[in-house]
């Protein structure tokens, strides 16, 4: 097996008197789909805070391709490699679609005109292209959704952060979106989302699943692992997990 | 289209470079005074329109070339133009520690602060020796008025097509990105504090380029005439009626305002400010993005009207 990606070592963050995350420790592998799921204020958004350089952890190290990445400037972070997508979309809402992504391609392309050329193939890919000359502000919340996960793939990183990209979406979006992280995957492009509720895509897409919950790990493993442990589906879901999944 | 633009921009300037010497006085000052407000919109639409950062004390790097030049002037041989060129340079010099501490200041801060820091250099003005304190300096008179002009139509001409350069690269992309979500610029890899820092140092360096100018066509210079807060105010008031943040903006809407407050002022010297404000005010109810981008709006529903006839014929 490959040496792991991104490593988080014991990784705590404290806002006042709240433990957003208290002691969390995963690892991610060169394109392996890990999904994080835990019921809302886990910390699931804090975490990916922390490993795009936006927060800094309050005790703990994160590590990216064997190097301690704790103190980078997001910037620095960004152009190493992690890509991250925001839960709750932050269009640049004045400047065009193809723009959008255009700023993430400027990180591998000199010129502005070689950046816009990268960022319509990733148009194309993510379905967006029929839109690349509107401003971002005409776009519907689902469209931005993927306009999140286009900006970020046009970074060209090892490590995607996916910040519940599903949230909102319909069956269809969903199963699209689905499929769009697989593919991430051929690639060669790891991948972490936070996860809402939709167990029955987590089950499917994930080769791994970390349940958070009050900013601790309680169960790390394959989606059938998680789905036998009694106390993940019991405890945070109110119902077993295979029984989520079938709905 | 492009060369019909490239093109007209080149008979303008001719003009701009030929007709002066020709008018009177008074025209020829109107034309100085123009360009000269056309200019500092420029350099205050790169930090405020472009990396959007309201200043209100870009005056500060104005009245900052101003003094070098009437320094120069007054205890060296030197022409006024060494002065000038090194107002603009000790400017762009002072913009990058004063950048790096400024722009940690967001939204109100930020302008408040820059407000201030013209504040303060123009009670320094006023306290320092060098400086002739509140009386200021007195240049030589019989000054050549048509060489300012030129000094200041090149430095016109300059910060328009660099405006127009930075709107079509990627330093103008990455400006415009930290302008809209500075943390998720960051997160898409734009180093925000260094490319907020280069763009306030153009910001400096075009009104820092001016003030010697002025000084030279004033003949003085004093704390008052030039960290003048209203000088800031017309700049940006022109920059957001022309279009704030666009390559046309601030030629348009220096045009426009230094014409109609010439008028106003010649003819209503007592309500002229209140007329101008009231008109400002008016103007921005219609068009709240400014003339440029209302202007761009209606060409291209006309091109997406005239597109479907084209393609029937
Ligand atoms: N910047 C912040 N300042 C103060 N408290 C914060 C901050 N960010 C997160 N928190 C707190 O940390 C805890 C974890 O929040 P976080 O947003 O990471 O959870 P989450 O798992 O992403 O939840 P959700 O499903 O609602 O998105 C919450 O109690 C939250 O209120
Ligand atoms: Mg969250």
């Amino acid at each position: 097996m490959s040496a792991p990606l991104l490593v988080v070592d014991n990784v705590t963050r404290t806002f006042g008197g709240v433990r957003a995350l208290d002691g969390v420790s995963l690892e991610i592998r060169e394109g392996e789909i890990v999904s994080i799921i835990g019921p809302n204020g886990a910390g699931k958004t804090t975490l990916f805070n922390i490993v795009s350089g936006v927060l800094r952890p309050t005790s703990g190290d994160v590590r990216f391709m064997d190097r301690s990445i704790v103190g980078w400037s997001p910037q620095r972070i960004a152009a190493a490699g992690i890509a991250r997508t925001y839960q709750i979309a932050r269009p640049f809402v004045r400047l065009s679609v193809l723009d959008n992504v255009a700023v993430g391609a400027l990180t591998h392309e000199r010129t502005l005109e070689r950046a816009r050329a990268a960022a319509r193939e990733v148009l194309e890919m993510t379905g967006l292209a029929p839109y690349a000359d509107r401003p971002a502000s005409d776009l519907t919340i689902t469209q931005r959704k993927r306009l999140e996960a286009a900006r970020a793939l046009a970074l060209r990183p090892k490590l995607l952060l996916l910040d519940e990209v599903m949230a909102g979406l319909t069956p269809t979006e969903i199963d699209a979106m689905a499929v769009f992280i697989e593919q991430l995957r051929e690639r060669g492009i790891a991948a972490i989302g936070g996860v809402e509720h939709v167990m029955r895509v987590v089950m499917k897409i994930s080769h791994r699943i970390v349940v958070l919950d009050f900013g601790k790990t309680i169960a790390d493993g394959t989606p059938a692992e998680i789905a036998a442990d009694p106390r993940v589906g019991e405890a945070y879901f109110g119902t077993s997990l295979e029984e989520a999944s079938a709905s | 289209m492009r060369r019909i633009g490239i093109l007209v921009f080149c008979v303008v300037v001719a003009l701009l470079i030929v007709i002066p010497p020709m008018a009177n006085g008074y025209y020829r000052s109107l034309f100085y005074i123009t360009l000269l407000y056309v200019a500092l919109a420029y350099g205050w639409n790169v930090i405020s329109g472009y990396a959007g950062y309201f200043s209100f004390g870009q005056v500060t790097f104005f009245g900052l070339g101003a003094y070098v030049t009437a320094i120069v002037v007054t205890k060296t041989p030197l022409p006024w133009e060494i002065g000038a060129l090194l107002g603009g340079v000790v400017s762009a010099a002072f913009a990058v520690p004063l950048g790096y501490l400024m722009l940690r200041l967001r939204g109100p801060f930020f302008a408040l602060g820059m407000l201030g820091l013209a504040r303060t250099l123009q009670v320094a003005a006023n306290s320092m020796g060098i400086t002739g304190g509140g009386q200021g300096l007195f240049l030589p008179p019989g000054s050549n008025a048509l060489s300012v002009y030129y000094w200041t139509l090149a430095i016109a001409v300059l910060a328009f097509a660099g405006t127009w350069l930075i709107d079509h690269s990627a330093f103008g992309l990455r400006l415009q990105a930290l302008r809209e979500d500075e943390q998720v610029a960051a997160t898409l890899g734009v180093h925000v504090t260094t490319q907020k820092v280069y763009a306030f140092i153009i910001s400096a360096a075009i009104p820092g380029l001016l003030g010697g100018g002025y000084a030279w066509y004033l003949t003085y210079v004093n704390p008052v005439s030039v960290f003048s807060t209203s000088i800031d105010l017309q700049a940006v008031a022109m920059t957001i009626l022309g279009g704030i943040g666009t390559v046309w903006g601030p030629l348009i809407g220096g045009v426009l305002i230094s014409q109609i407050s010439e008028a106003l002022a010649a003819q209503y010297p007592q309500a002229f400010l209140m007329i101008f404000g009231g008109l400002v005010v008016a103007l921005l109810v219609f068009l709240p993005r400014g003339i440029a981008p209302a202007c761009a709006a209606a060409l291209s529903r006309r091109r997406a009207r005239a597109k479907p006839a084209e393609a029937r014929t």
